[in-house]
């Protein structure tokens, strides 16, 4: 066979020569010309998309730089291997087209196949470069990849929280303002007791060149305060916000003694007073205690996890119910078997078709962004999003359980004398239990999946709230509803599977 | 008694199923329809109790025109024809007896029928018909977990729930091996001969024909091109056989022939 097929080769239409050098002028012209027009054409249409991605990721590395040359040497000098592997293997290219023209003159010779592996090398060298792969940053930087996993794969401490007790104190200071200082506070008999000297003085303060110049170093006494504890410094302006005054990036606190007492030194903080503040300004220093007592209670992300997954699997249900609502009468509309009877109910068959398999590529996400413009952030834009997709998923999948129906029980069953509806009820819907108990199951699947990420664009249920505590680098929180997805996942996979298994 | 008169059907697709088929059955005959897949033997089974429409001629049971019969008259006809498939044509996934009980559906109201509600005789009725056939102790399976040959007894089994007075076999037993082919269509004999149901079924190995059949129709492309009684089929030789089935045919069925001559 192989034999007759080599005599059939067409005769060139150039000598060797000739055909070379047209493939050096214009790569895979000497094919074209040698009667060998795919390949001539393969070859150009791969050195010339070779060419212009080279090009274009040259431009990209030698960005800024000037002119021709800069730019080259520029991106050598950043990606020496990929510029100059690319350089020389596309030179390797054009010189072994330019070989292959002459070869191909002869209509006797072998295709030879290796100058195609060394293009597929050549395009997956600038696929590497172009999608930024490092395999240096893989592993390098594994461990701090850790930090965050180890949080997510653990983070039951975060589920837990106790009520807490505050034992608290404060003494008023005059701060950056003329007048008298406050007094000292009154001491109560059996209550925590703080002051502090001087009570007058001013705040850090930054200048021009943002440097820190420290405030008047202040004296902070505490008497009654819970024994051999950590007690935290607050300070409160004068308008009343609080916040906690850091000393060398760390917060100012300090331990009590056996008797309850203490005594640090610390800087007055950097706090702004705005231009248009008026009058003395007097602040506050606290110090505070807080311990936990009581049982352990469930942390609000713990709460907040648990009330959003119950969110996420009601919206995948009523999604999956709206979506069987109105996928089982499309879905005869996409039945080939039973819209085949005229060109009109063709016409709709294939419209159903299309429009079906249209709103099926666009994924849930994507509708759930157009969903929230729609009817508003919240689980029923979720809803709405997954609705849709289930319309079309279901539709398709319920018509081809209509389509594939066995007629042998329909005609048994038309022949004992059985009117339609009786007909439909011995011999179709049987058939049509096990795919359509099936296909509503897994779909009700896919949709509570879907609906675990579908609040990333603010359609409701648990992925807002898991994106919320990435973005806050609350990794434990993330974690927890990581775990519930996980298992909420797991568990109604494991349910499907079970449910399909009676079914079919 | 059966008369089918000048029968004509063309698809619509152009194809010409049966081209002026006429002969007439008689009350207890065993009528045996031979030919070649797709001469027409489906079609014309199928035309007799309409679930093909012919698209000429007539087909009188006991002098009624089955042809003209309007739904709900048709239905009554219906159920006086029991018919068996070559696949059997149960409802897999229901049981045995929902599949047998589903051959009364012509005689109960379709509301009751609806909520799957079936007297209590026709339950009783049903385990007698699988007694019949032999196979009370499958009634509770699901018609799937059968053997072929313990299906096609479902299929009587239903078929005789319609109290029939005739009987339709398409193919019966072409999907089981020669030992059941046997005992099914002694089920069918067995009916013909006690109970007086005429049975027309369609079969193709020769000595099945034979020792079955009372009279026998061969159709070649819609066409009548054969017809005999007992002793014509008795005296009948393979080349006529293998005339009805075309010279094609003769190779590959002279081994079965053969075989079945023993």
């Amino acid at each position: 066979m192989s034999q007759i097929i080599k005599q059939e080769k067409k005769r060139s239409f150039v000598k060797a020569p000739t055909a070379a050098l047209l493939s050096l002028i214009l790569p895979g012209l000497g094919q074209i010309l040698a009667r060998r027009v795919q390949r001539g054409l393969l070859m150009l249409g791969a050195l010339v998309s070779i060419a212009g991605l080279l090009i274009w990721r040259i431009t990209v590395l030698g960005r800024l730089a000037d002119g021709f040359w800069p730019t080259l040497v520029k991106s050598l000098d950043r990606a020496p291997f990929f510029v100059g592997f690319g350089l020389l293997a596309t030179a390797g290219i054009w010189l072994w087209v330019v070989i292959d023209a002459a070869k191909q003159t002869n209509p006797n010779k072998q295709f030879g196949n290796s100058i195609f592996a060394l293009i597929l090398i050549v395009f997956f060298t600038i696929g590497w470069q172009i999608s930024e792969i490092d395999l240096v940053k893989l592993t390098s930087d594994a461990n701090e990849a850790w930090v965050p996993l180890s949080k997510i794969l653990w983070p039951w401490e975060a589920a837990v929280t106790h009520e807490t007790d505050t034992v608290e104190a404060g003494a008023e200071v005059l701060v950056d303002s003329e007048g008298a200082a406050p007094p000292k506070p009154e001491q109560t008999e059996g209550e925590p007791y703080l002051w502090v000297t001087p009570r007058k003085g001013s705040l850090s303060k930054l200048d021009e060149d943002n440097e820190v110049i420290p405030g008047t170093k202040i004296t902070v006494y505490g008497e009654n305060f819970e024994p051999n504890t950590r007690t935290q410094i607050w300070w409160s302006d004068s308008i009343g916000n609080e916040f906690r005054p850091r000393y060398q990036g760390e917060y100012v606190s300090v331990m009590t003694d056996e008797e309850g007492s203490f005594e640090k030194q610390m800087i007055m903080p950097y706090r702004l007073i705005p231009p248009s503040a008026k009058g003395q300004q007097i602040h506050e220093v606290m110090a505070r205690q807080v311990s936990e007592v009581g049982p352990p209670l469930p942390s609000q992300p713990l709460v907040l996890t648990i009330e959003l997954i119950i969110e996420t699997i009601f919206m995948g249900m009523m999604a999956t119910l709206f979506g069987i609502l109105f996928s089982v009468p499309v879905s005869f509309l996409a039945a080939r078997n039973l819209m085949s009877t005229s060109w009109i109910t063709l016409t709709i068959y294939y419209i159903t078709r299309t429009i079906l398999n249209i709103v099926r590529a666009i994924e849930p996400l994507i509708w759930a962004l157009i969903a929230v413009v729609w009817v508003g952030l919240g689980p029923f834009a979720g809803i709405v999003a997954l609705t849709i997709h289930s319309i079309a998923a279901l539709g398709k999948l319920y018509s081809e359980a209509i389509e594939g129906i066995n007629p042998g029980p329909i005609e048994a069953i038309q022949a004992t004398g059985a009117n339609k509806i009786q007909t439909i009820m011995y011999a179709v819907v049987p058939q049509m239990i096990p795919p359509f108990v099936s296909f509503t199951i897994y779909r009700w699947d896919i949709n509570v999946r879907m609906s675990t990420v579908i609040g990333m664009v603010g359609g409701g249920g648990i992925g807002f709230l898991l994106v919320q505590y990435i973005r806050l680098l609350e990794y434990k929180s993330a974690g927890i509803a990581v775990w519930f997805i996980a298992l909420t996942v797991s568990i109604l996979d494991y349910v499907s599977a079970e449910i399909r298994q009676r079914f079919v | 008694m059966l008369e089918v008169k000048n029968l004509t059907k063309i698809y619509p697709d152009g194809t010409l199923a049966l081209k002026d088929v006429s002969f007439s059955v008689e009350d207890g005959e065993f009528l045996v329809v031979i030919g070649l897949s797709g001469s027409g033997k489906s079609t014309l089974l199928r035309c007799i109790n309409r679930l093909i429409d012919p698209t000429e001629g007539q087909i009188l049971m006991d002098g009624q025109d089955i042809t003209a019969a309007e739904s709900n008259e048709l239905r009554l006809i219906r159920r006086k024809i029991g018919m068996i498939f070559q696949h059997f044509n149960l409802v897999d996934r229901s049981s045995v007896l929902t599949n047998v009980l589903s051959g009364k559906l012509g005689y109960i109201s379709p509301w009751a029928s609806l909520l799957h509600k079936f007297p209590a005789g026709a339950k009783r009725e049903a385990m007698a018909a699988l007694e019949k056939v032999g196979i009370t102790d499958q009634a509770h399976k699901r018609a799937d977990e059968l053997s072929g040959g313990q299906r096609q007894r479902v299929g009587i089994a239903r078929a005789l729930m319609q109290n029939p007075s005739m009987m339709l076999a398409d193919e019966p037993v072409a999907s089981l091996d020669p030992v059941l082919a046997h005992t099914i269509l002694g089920y069918l004999e067995e009916l013909n001969h006690e109970s007086h149901i005429s049975v027309i079924c369609s079969l193709h190995y020769l000595d099945l024909v034979q020792r079955y059949a009372t009279k026998v129709i061969g159709l070649r492309d819609g066409e009548v091109v054969y017809r005999g009684d007992r002793k014509d089929i008795r005296k009948m030789t393979d080349e006529q056989f293998k005339e009805i089935y075309g010279e094609e045919a003769v190779r590959v069925n002279a081994g079965e022939f053969e075989r079945g001559e023993e």
